[in-house]
């Protein structure tokens, strides 16, 4: 019997089930809907239940999905037409009426993510029972990128707020679900209405501290991780069962001032702003801090995405710094700020900041670090709702592949939008929104990246952030799961990894 | 009982031998005592005096970052326990959270012992619904889970050091509350209580110029085994991110950064874990030996 008990706890109790995969996310999965966030780690889990007209691809790229064609067929229509037999995992039809019901709930929910990027909302307008065209007032050359985001539910049970569970048209169904701890338990869709998925179960759970999840990984208890650091990867290369895949992202992760501040504020001066810029050396946050594993922005997006192009570089002088201080009448110990961000924003985030308080310090800008855990209540200081702040640790993730979207989702806010504080950290600049307007409806592609490049060298030279990069994406997998395809988005394909026999 | 005197020849008349003697309870208790109060004051003196003198140590600044010196083992350039991934100076950032987890657990202890040792001898003293309360409220307070409540209150007030202190010392006060109350249920009754009060001393006067001298050194030293506990708890919370804020190093905040670097950098984590380890346990035998060294007076003086 003691020997039975001694064998007992000797077993690998903490290992995924057999036939089973399990991913530790580093932030928590809190819906498998997009609706209002939608940060890297979640896309892979949220496509595998429920799917878009489009995706965007590996060359960051519109690919079909539920439709099978899509298309500009008039300035202001696109066309698109439902792939045949396509089916959610209840087995009912995916439907034309889904698409506009989708719309209009994304549409509705307060504090969208997604809204942002769209300019102006389609109108679906059926053709037959499965082609439909979707029209707008103005062009909207870049719809086929920003449906890719759209994720459909059977019109009766979408509602303008996040989804926990429900049923979808992807490859996995989930079986349980607890928002509060994230996790989440898929199975394989066996009404799939394409290729299955290979694996028959995936567990996901959330694993906020870094080294749990490396030590996860290492004990075989976690499968597959996620935008890990550079010293993380370090620790696991060697591993014999521990591979990795890199790829260059499209995520922005921004330093990014308070738009909201008074007239008579420092920081609403560009020129102070800038000169905040040049006191932070990002050449060693990038080289020593983040080991290399992420590059300086050169321009307001990740230039991996479709129309961007650099505007500039950061320099590092931070004489010229306190000149240009002294310059606005700021002195030694005259400018305190408050810098604040979330825990696992990015790779490396406690680092950085810590690095520039000292960097700062340097210039005699005195800055007070606020951190907030997972869960506290930092989208109401984002807001300005909970209190005063000055800098916020920010990671913009750019789902759409293009880079207009993202100018519109970041730097598109308008005094309406203000009103309700859905603008990006109060950011309106009305030569920004007039060019935006330009681009949006110009439909010749090569004036339109003209618009899209002169947009983004006007956010440049205002001075957004004080500092900004775009860091690798690094995954790390046991290599008992195979096919494991990182994508410039930081996701991948749930349904094409298989399992090691 | 007969003591028997040696005898001239030098043999003890008795069957009792020396070594014996020597492994006796009765005597084994004062030497144990000794050598708890002599190891535990080496172990806290180790860690609190360069805590202590850090300002006068020719040490760099603990926040002073060299990025092209990150992460290098101890003994390394003039660093004795190494540099983090900042390129600070670990030992300078140990000492430095040293002040800031010490202070905050002096301050705790000396609230809570202040507050426990008020509210225990009234509680035995007064009696009735005095001691009902407040014996109820302990009661209450402590079958709460100490770190879940501690954690709410830090969310509600943020993680600041006065909240934290004031956190910690409430969450202590029970302990030194309970204690009172027993000593001063027993030492009430005793006659210099009654004399004191047909003298026409004043309850007020009676407990506090005759009880709580009384009972106090014996507190004290559970305050002292408390302060232990409040550097931990402090530890506790900023490992779990409800600490005072950055850029306060402390202990708990150390072994959390450097818990992502443990297989590649090992000293980030143990070396801050061991000097808390040294506190407590030094902390910890000294406040033992105490109170040992102070029961073997007592019984002393009682024969």
């Amino acid at each position: 019997m003691a020997v039975g008990s001694l064998a007992g706890c000797a077993s690998p109790t903490g290992g995924p089930p057999p036939g089973s995969v399990t991913l530790g996310l580093n932030r928590s999965l809190v819906s498998l809907d997009n609706k209002l966030n939608q940060f890297d780690a979640a896309v892979t889990v949220q496509r595998a239940v429920r799917q878009g007209l489009t995706r965007i691809g590996a060359d960051l790229t519109p690919v079909p999905v539920l439709a099978d064609r899509f298309e500009l067929t008039a300035p202001t229509q696109w066309t698109v037409r439902l792939r045949e037999g396509i089916r959610y995992s209840d087995g009912s039809p995916v439907r034309i009426k889904d698409v506009s019901t989708a719309l209009t709930m994304y549409r509705q929910v307060s504090g969208s993510y997604i809204a942002g990027f769209f300019p102006e909302w389609p109108t679906v307008v059926p053709v037959d029972e499965r082609t439909f065209t979707l029209e707008t007032k103005r062009p909207l050359p870049v719809l086929d990128y920003l449906m890719a985001n759209i994720l459909l539910t059977p019109a009766s049970a979408n509602v303008p707020e996040e989804l926990q569970s429900g049923v979808g048209s992807g490859p996995y169904v989930v079986t349980a679900s607890n928002r509060g701890t994230g996790e989440y338990t898929l199975r394989r869709n066996n009404n799939y209405w394409g290729r299955p998925a290979r694996v028959k179960q995936v567990q996901v759970r959330f694993v906020p501290e870094e080294s749990n999840r490396v030590v996860g990984l290492r004990s075989g208890e976690i499968d597959i991780i996620d935008t890990i650091t550079p010293d993380s990867a370090d620790q696991l290369s060697g591993q014999p069962d521990v591979a990795f895949e890199r790829v260059r992202g499209t995520r922005i992760n921004q330093l990014f001032y308070n738009f909201r501040k008074p007239d008579g504020h420092p920081l609403s001066k560009a020129s102070v702003r800038q000169a905040l810029s040049l006191a932070v050396n990002g050449k060693r946050l990038a080289d020593e801090v983040l080991a290399g594993s992420a590059q300086p922005a050169v321009g307001p997006v990740a230039q991996t995405l479709n129309g961007a192009v650099p505007c500039g570089t950061y320099h590092y002088d931070p004489r010229r710094a306190k000149q240009m201080l002294e310059a606005e009448g700021i002195a030694d110990g005259d400018l305190r700020l408050t810098l604040i961000w979330e825990t696992g924003e990015f790779a490396g985030d406690t680092s950085v900041m810590e690095a520039v308080v000292q960097m700062l310090g340097d210039i005699g800008v005195r800055v007070r670090l606020r951190q907030f855990e997972p869960g506290g209540n930092i989208s109401e200081w984002r807001q300005g709702r909970a209190g005063d702040w000055d800098i916020l640790g920010n990671g913009y993730a750019s789902p759409v592949g293009a880079a207009l979207p993202i100018l519109q989702g970041m730097y598109g806010g308008t005094p309406e939008r203000e009103r309700t504080r859905d603008t990006y950290q109060g950011y309106i600049n009305r030569e920004v929104l007039t060019l935006l307007d330009r681009a949006y409806a110009e439909v010749d592609a090569e004036r339109r990246q003209k618009t899209t490049a002169r947009i983004q060298q006007v956010v440049w030279d205002s001075w957004p952030s004080m500092w900004a990069f775009v860091p690798n994406s690094v995954l790390a997998y046991r290599t008992r799961v195979a096919d494991v395809s990182l994508e410039a988005t930081n996701s991948y394909q749930l349904a094409r990894i298989g399992l090691e026999a | 009982m007969t003591i028997t005197e040696p005898t001239e020849t030098g043999k003890r008349p008795s069957r009792i031998t020396a070594t014996q003697l020597r492994d006796a309870g009765a005597t084994r208790r004062p030497r144990m005592a000794r050598v708890k109060i002599r190891i535990g004051a080496i172990l806290t003196a180790l860690v609190v005096l360069p805590v202590a003198l850090a300002g006068l140590l020719p040490l760099p600044g603990s926040t002073e970052q060299d990025l092209g010196s990150r992460r290098l083992p101890p003994l390394t350039d003039g660093h004795l326990f190494g540099t983090d991934q900042l390129g600070r100076d670990l030992l300078a950032r140990v000492l430095d959270g040293g002040q800031v987890s010490i202070l905050i657990g002096v301050l705790a202890v000396l609230v809570s012992g202040l507050i426990g040792l008020t509210a225990g001898a009234a509680a035995g003293y007064f009696g009735g619904w005095c001691d009902a309360v407040i014996s109820r409220l302990l009661e209450a307070q402590m079958s709460l889970p100490l770190l879940m409540m501690l954690l709410l209150v830090v969310a509600l007030f943020g993680p600041s050091v006065p909240v934290i202190t004031t956190v910690i010392a409430i969450a202590q006060w029970p302990e030194v509350a309970r204690l009172t109350r027993s000593m001063v249920l027993v030492e009430r009754e005793k006659p210099y209580v009654d004399a004191a009060r047909t003298l026409g001393l004043s309850h007020r006067g009676v407990l506090f110029r005759h009880l709580v001298p009384n009972v106090v050194r014996q507190t004290s030293l559970v305050v002292l085994l408390l302060l232990a506990q409040a550097v931990l708890l402090e530890s506790a919370l900023s490992y779990l991110g409800a600490g005072p804020e950055r850029p306060f190093a402390t202990w708990g905040r150390l072994i959390s950064d450097g818990q992502d670097y443990v297989t590649t950098s090992w000293w980030l984590v143990t070396l801050p874990g061991l000097v808390i380890v040294l506190l407590v346990v030094g902390v910890n035998l000294l406040g033992d030996g105490l109170r040992d060294a102070v029961r073997g007076t007592k019984k002393g003086v009682a024969a």
